[in-house]
């Protein structure tokens, strides 16, 4: 009992992980950008949210479809106007993820700061689908189950695409190996802003789904990021299926370690299994053991 | 113009300093709160580009150190006398740093990055745990007496010797080691480096710095706890600061803490409501205007890469690729020549067609043989790269190692060089058993070698290419007599006067001759090259076997990986044949390569084909 | 070559920019024709949710009624007040640099505290040297009295954690005997050193009062996931929920008992109990819910400040630090009208003066204000103060909390 009762809580709590990360994997592991301002976006998505379902009664699973287009147009402008010149500029890869970071959180503060402008720094949050429904006798929020849910149609759904749809491949083939990629008339840029753009909108999506239970304020997105990088990098970068079972583990442990240790020990348990992870395998659990 | 390239950093850090000095002397209590930031992101920033600079390796562990700094003054601040407290903290930054460095330092790229982030947080978590659970209080008072003014001069003194570090450290055979690790690692550890220990120290060092700086600015807040002590913002800060300067040099963060400083000061002062805004496209801005004021890491930063050749050939290492040189022929040839597998196999038929084979007198030394494989093998997923092979080297004498491509000849050097280690076998170097051992041990045993994709440290000085090795082969040494040396062993290869010129502007030919200058450096017994003579003109073929068989003649025992025919005729004493990963013939080499199997192999009968 | 000195030009040029630009006289003291006042704030950084409630609308609001009243009144004159306004990032060091300059650069009259305990004890060494009155409003720790000591100049204005743990036992006590609750207590904080000493000081007084403490747990700051934590204390089926948390968690711990159906007799949680967003996002389910704080409702005083504060800062105010704040300000302007603006005198004053603000009669003791609410409820949609029973207005506890509906 106690243990379905862990193991389902932890699921959800580690799908929302998930759901949080793969669009930083997509980002980072297609299109070589590591995004800082990714937890500015997630924000971003949450407000609009929060404006949608307060100020027009629309709910969320709705302002889905309005959210998602939206977010993916602005991501691929980011990409094309801002990240382009300097994916153009770098001599290597590791000079690209220096450029990236710095023009990034350059980003983030302003992201963040139009935020505050608007919004200004209280708390923001609202109840939608905040109700019980009881699974194996468990009792779980019907808000949490969703996000789990999408967490869990978004990663088999993309992987689909990735695996299955010519785009996809062309996708996985740039996230592989971008100089190879190219030779066999892959428009790599194009489909790095296209892993970019979309990366953005699942990002959206998350930060959608995760203000129907969290509560938030401009200044949080960088906490969003910083989790979402753990477990980017635990699962292995560009690896969606990675960064669902790490989100997974990730959140199974914190549920195991507050029923079954301590509470005050989750978030130590977090970084603990995540540095233990790298340590065991340097690259993250399916990473590629090159570079 | 040279004088104010070779003082002006000198000048550029002493002025600053100087001006900094002033600061208590004619500002305001205001102007000495702003030189305190100033002061303290410039010991952060070039304490952090100290290790991460030359390494590459991108520390988000920062405020971990810096946390534990400030956290040592709260628990002991009250307890001990100033300077004691400041020791027990440099003290607990390096046994941390030590503990940490060890465990993470095998890390590499992002993977580096967001682990060192994580064992801040993880640190700040257990930290916290431990005030709630034991000392039942999270947050620490610290009333301390130590004024402005005071934080300011320990600042200053610690900015001083950061800098007097780093320039020590940047002249010493460390600071070279260092150098080289963060263009190649590979190459680091067969010129002898321990590497893991070379930047366990660097680490170490700039940890401490940072502890120590964390533990000088404690004092300033009074109250201290988990969540002030390790805000993760001061590692990013000081990254981009580091960043920005240019991490690459010793000066570069203060380029670039001094004026991001006093920016976040001015746009917070002028602008309080829009800071963040105006923060972030100033930043935009500057990254996009100064793309040369990340130069210095940018030259850097792919170190974390390994290089392989000339640019034209040059392994990206990206995505799942095997990287040169270390997995097997097959993946790196696709790499290093034009696509077509062919051409190479029509070579190799050429000169295998009949033609009369010099033999030169061979003085097979009697004894035991100074190199000895037994049943050695090596996998790569399902494939037998190195399957059960066994062979011997006479001391003196050239053993050719050949077969068509991917048949496991460069994994096999790669075995015995240590670059990879074997899955079954044994080898034997020297009456002493060297298998599982580090590259710069067996290096340090007597065995050199080259790369079959050149491997060069294109920021160095050709000079410094050759130092390198000469400063961490078994017998080191450093200074005039080592830069005596290089240039000789330089002039021996054919690249006379030439020591100051950055190896990046060398030729293929050129680059290949450096790197068998580096291996002799090496002062080794048994010396291995991987297709050394591959891709040189007909004269330089004649003279690069001259100079191989001058080696021998100096007593040198080689092992040769080759495809160029008249030059195995011409050299080897024997030859080894290799296929599939198993030996298919060994013996003299007019013998070896008239044997049929080899010729099948070679002319891509069965299962050679690739 | 060029980069280089270009750099150290820009860095020259940002230094001398620094030093001058707001390098303006203050005017002469004795006959002031404006006040300067100055404060750092959070209004970047994780800081920012909490000042943006408590206390930046408030400094606002307060500056904005004294001016239109043309200004606060020193001898016969009215003197309007002039704002200087930086940004502490929610960064201690980053507030030490703010306050320095604002009193040698703007040679500010006066100053106003920054927002939490960590980042007033930051500042209290300087505004103490400097001789600065420190309203120290948001500082919440039991080491107060010490502090007021060692800062003659400061003030604490909260009351002390364990002055409110206390209260609130003592509420629970008196249900017991009353037969309204039973002994039994599941207890959670937020591990920093606000949870830690409301807890700790919780932990004694059940204690001394017979109470049983099934569940007792700590969880770090940044926990998203509140329900493995209140299923554990749901198993221990208590009669008392208590939750020292912060404004997120407490939202989250309150929708996570909803979700679970758990109904314990008495639900406590905050600080962010007494936030309107609370009552915004639970609506009726807010009803019975206790929490740190509470004002009492039903004073004209404070229903016209509700106004004031609806109208002037577009939503309501939180009952428990923001009325306490502009009684702060109200306290400082009326030292200020009575001795000037002597520094040194308005200290003296502030710390045995009586003033009269919106929370009524405020009169400082040992440089803490010991006469504030410590726990509140919601009754009827409005935060009402329940104990210190003695304070004028305390309304009785309703238990048992209503169960929550959908």
């Amino acid at each position: 009992m106690l243990l379905v009762d862990i193991l389902l809580s932890g699921l959800i709590l580690g799908g929302m992980y998930a759901l949080t990360a793969m669009g930083l994997t997509l980002q980072y592991g297609v299109a070589r950008i590591l995004n800082l301002a990714y937890g500015e976006v997630m924000v971003a998505a949450a407000f609009t949210a929060y404006v949608l379902f307060t100020g027009a009664a629309v709910v969320p699973l709705l302002g889905l479809l309005l959210v998602l287009p939206l977010a993916f147009a602005a991501n691929w402008a980011i990409y094309r106007v801002m990240l382009v010149p300097l994916v153009r500029r770098a001599r290597t890869r590791a000079a690209l993820e220096t450029d990236s970071i710095l023009a990034t959180f350059g980003l983030l503060f302003v992201l963040q700061g139009i935020g505050f402008v608007i919004f200004g720094g209280q708390y923001y949050g609202y109840a939608y689908l905040s109700a019980p429904v009881s699974i194996l006798g468990t009792t779980v929020a019907v808000n949490r189950l969703v996000a789990l849910g999408f967490a869990a149609v978004l990663a088999v759904g993309l992987y689909w695409l990735l695996t299955r749809t010519r785009t996809g491949t062309a996708i996985r083939a740039v996230a592989v190996n971008p100089d190879a990629a190219r030779l066999v008339a892959i428009d790599v840029q194009t489909i790095a802003g296209l892993a970019f753009a979309a990366g953005g909108a699942l990002c959206a999506a998350g930060g959608v789904l995760v203000s129907m239970f969290l509560t938030f304020n401009a200044a949080m997105g960088v906490l969003f990021t910083m989790k979402a990088l753990i477990v980017v990098i635990m699962g292995g970068v560009g690896n969606l299926l990675g960064a669902l079972a790490a989100g997974l583990l990730l959140g199974l442990i914190e549920t195991a370690v507050a029923r079954l240790v301590d509470p005050g020990l989750t978030l130590a348990a977090n970084y603990a299994l995540f540095l233990g992870v790298l340590l065991v395998r340097p690259t993250g659990l399916f990473g590629r053991p090159a570079r | 113009m040279s004088a104010i390239l070779r003082y002006g950093p000198a000048a550029l850090v002493s002025g600053t300093l100087a001006a900094l000095a002033l600061v208590p002397l004619l500002g305001s209590d205001y102007h000495v709160a702003l030189a305190v930031a100033v002061l303290s992101y410039i010991v952060l920033a070039t304490a952090w580009a100290l290790f991460s600079g030359p390494t590459g390796y991108v520390s988000l562990a920062t405020v971990a150190f810096f946390g534990i700094g400030a956290y040592t003054v709260a628990v002991l601040g009250e307890v001990l006398p100033w300077p004691v407290v400041l020791l027990v903290a440099a003290l607990i930054g390096l046994v941390v740093a030590l503990v940490v460095g060890l465990s993470t330092l095998r890390l590499s790229g992002i993977y580096f990055v967001v682990f060192s982030f994580g064992l801040a947080e993880l640190i700040r978590q257990l930290v916290t745990w431990y005030e709630v659970n034991v000392g039942r209080s999270v947050g620490r008072y610290v009333f301390l007496d130590i004024g402005q003014t005071a934080i300011f001069w320990q600042l200053f003194g610690l900015a001083v010797a950061v800098f007097v570090v780093g320039w020590l450290v940047r002249r010493s055979r460390l600071g070279l080691a260092l150098q080289v690790i963060g263009e190649d690692e590979t190459v680091a550890r067969h010129c002898g480096i321990d590497t893991t220990r070379a930047k366990l120290a660097l680490f170490a060092v700039s940890s401490v710095f940072i502890t120590v700086t964390g533990a000088v600015m404690a004092p300033r807040w009074t109250y201290i706890d988990p969540a002030i002590a390790f805000n993760p913002l001061v590692s990013f800060q000081v990254v981009v600061m580091a960043l920005l300067g240019g991490a690459g040099v010793l000066y570069g963060p203060l380029l670039g803490a001094v004026p991001l400083v006093l920016l976040f000061d001015v746009i917070g002062a002028n602008f309080p409501n829009h800071f963040s805004i105006l923060l972030g496209l100033v930043f935009v801005v500057v990254v996009y205007g100064l793309p040369r004021g990340v130069a210095g890491l940018l030259g850097r930063a792919n170190s974390i890469e390994h290089r392989a050749g000339p640019p034209s050939h040059r392994v990206r290492g990206e995505g799942g690729s095997p990287r040169s040189g270390e997995t097997g022929e097959g993946a790196s040839r696709g790499y290093a020549d034009a696509p077509s597998p062919g051409s190479h196999a029509s070579s190799v038929r050429s000169d295998l067609s009949p033609r009369a084979g010099r033999r030169e007198t061979c003085l097979d030394v009697s004894g035991e043989p100074l190199l000895e494989i037994v049943d050695l093998s090596k996998s790569f997923g399902g494939v037998r790269a190195v399957d059960g092979v066994s062979f011997q080297v006479a001391r003196g004498s050239i053993v050719g190692l050949i077969g068509p491509n991917g048949s496991g000849k460069t994994t096999a050097l790669n075995l015995i060089s240590g670059l990879i280690p074997p899955r079954g076998g044994a080898i034997r170097f020297d009456g002493a058993e060297i298998t599982g051992l580090r590259s710069d041990r067996i290096v340090h045993r007597g065995i050199a070698r080259t790369f079959q994709l050149v491997r060069v440290l294109d920021e160095l000085t050709c000079a410094d290419n050759v130092m390198a090795a000469i400063a961490f082969r078994r017998h080191p040494s450093w200074g005039e007599k080592a830069r005596h040396r290089a240039a000789t062993l330089l002039a021996r290869v054919g690249l006379a006067g030439r020591d100051e010129e950055p190896a990046g502007r060398l030729t293929y030919i050129d680059s290949k001759r450096l790197e068998l200058a580096r291996a002799l450096a090496l002062d080794p017994k048994l010396l291995l090259l991987d297709e050394w003579l591959a891709g040189l003109n007909p004269t330089e073929l004649q003279e690069g076997i001259a100079l191989i068989a001058s080696l021998k003649r100096d007593g040198l025992t080689i092992v040769m990986v080759e495809h160029v025919m008249d030059a195995i005729r011409s050299l080897c004493d024997r030859c080894v044949v290799m296929n599939t990963g198993r030996t298919i013939a060994d013996g003299g080499t007019a013998e070896v390569l008239a044997a049929p199997e080899v010729v099948r192999a070679y002319l891509g009968g069965g299962d050679a084909d690739d | 070559m060029r980069r280089v000195s270009a750099a150290v030009l820009a860095a020259l040029g940002a230094f001398a920019l620094t030093s001058t630009a707001s390098a303006q006289a203050a005017s002469d003291k004795a006959v002031p024709d404006k006040v300067r006042i100055g404060y750092a704030i959070s209004k970047t950084g994780p800081f920012t949710g909490g000042a943006s409630i408590t206390t930046l609308p408030v400094y606002q609001l307060w500056v904005k009624e004294v001016n239109a009243a043309g200004g606060l009144k020193i001898g016969d004159r009215r003197v309007p007040i002039e704002v200087v306004e930086y940004d502490d990032r929610s960064n201690s060091e980053e507030a030490i640099k703010a306050i320095e300059r604002l009193a040698s650069q703007d040679k500010v009259d006066f100053i106003l505290p920054p927002w939490s305990t960590g980042l007033n004890l930051a500042v209290g060494p300087i505004l103490n040297r400097l001789g600065y009155p420190h309203l120290a409003v948001t500082t919440n720790t039991n080491r107060a009295p010490e502090l007021a000591k060692r800062w003659p100049n400061a003030s604490f204005w909260l009351g002390l954690p364990s002055d409110i743990s206390v209260e609130m036992v003592a509420v629970l006590k008196t249900l017991r005997d009353q037969g309204k609750i039973g002994p039994t207590v599941a207890m959670i904080a937020v591990s920093d050193q606000f949870g830690i000493e409301l807890s700790t000081a919780a932990r004694d007084a059940f204690g001394k009062a017979g109470f049983k403490l099934a569940y007792d747990k700590s969880y770090p700051a940044g926990t998203q996931d509140m329900q493995p934590m209140l299923k554990d204390a749901m198993a221990t089926s208590p009669d008392v929920f208590v939750s020292f948390s912060y404004p997120p968690d407490t939202l989250a711990v309150t929708d996570a008992a909803k979700v679970l159906s758990f109904n314990p007799k008495v639900f406590f949680t905050g600080v962010g109990t007494a936030f309107p967003l609370f009552k915004q996002r639970f609506g009726g389910n807010a009803e019975g819910v206790m929490g740190i704080g509470g004002w009492n409702a039903e004073s004209p005083r404070l229903k016209d400040y509700l106004e004031r504060h609806k109208a002037g800062v577009g939503r309501e105010p939180d009952r428990w630090a923001n009325p306490i704040t502009f009684a702060s300000l109200q306290a400082l302007q009326q030292a200020i009208e009575r001795v000037g603006v002597d520094r040194a005198a308005v200290v003296k004053e502030l710390q045995s003066g009586t003033f009269d603000t919106i929370i009524g009669t405020v009169k400082l003791e040992g440089g803490l204000l010991k006469d504030v609410w410590a726990v509140g409820q919601w009754q009827n949609g409005e935060f009402y103060g329940i104990a210190p029973s003695k304070k004028d207005g305390a309304r009785a506890a309703i238990v048992p909390k209503p169960s929550w509906g959908p």
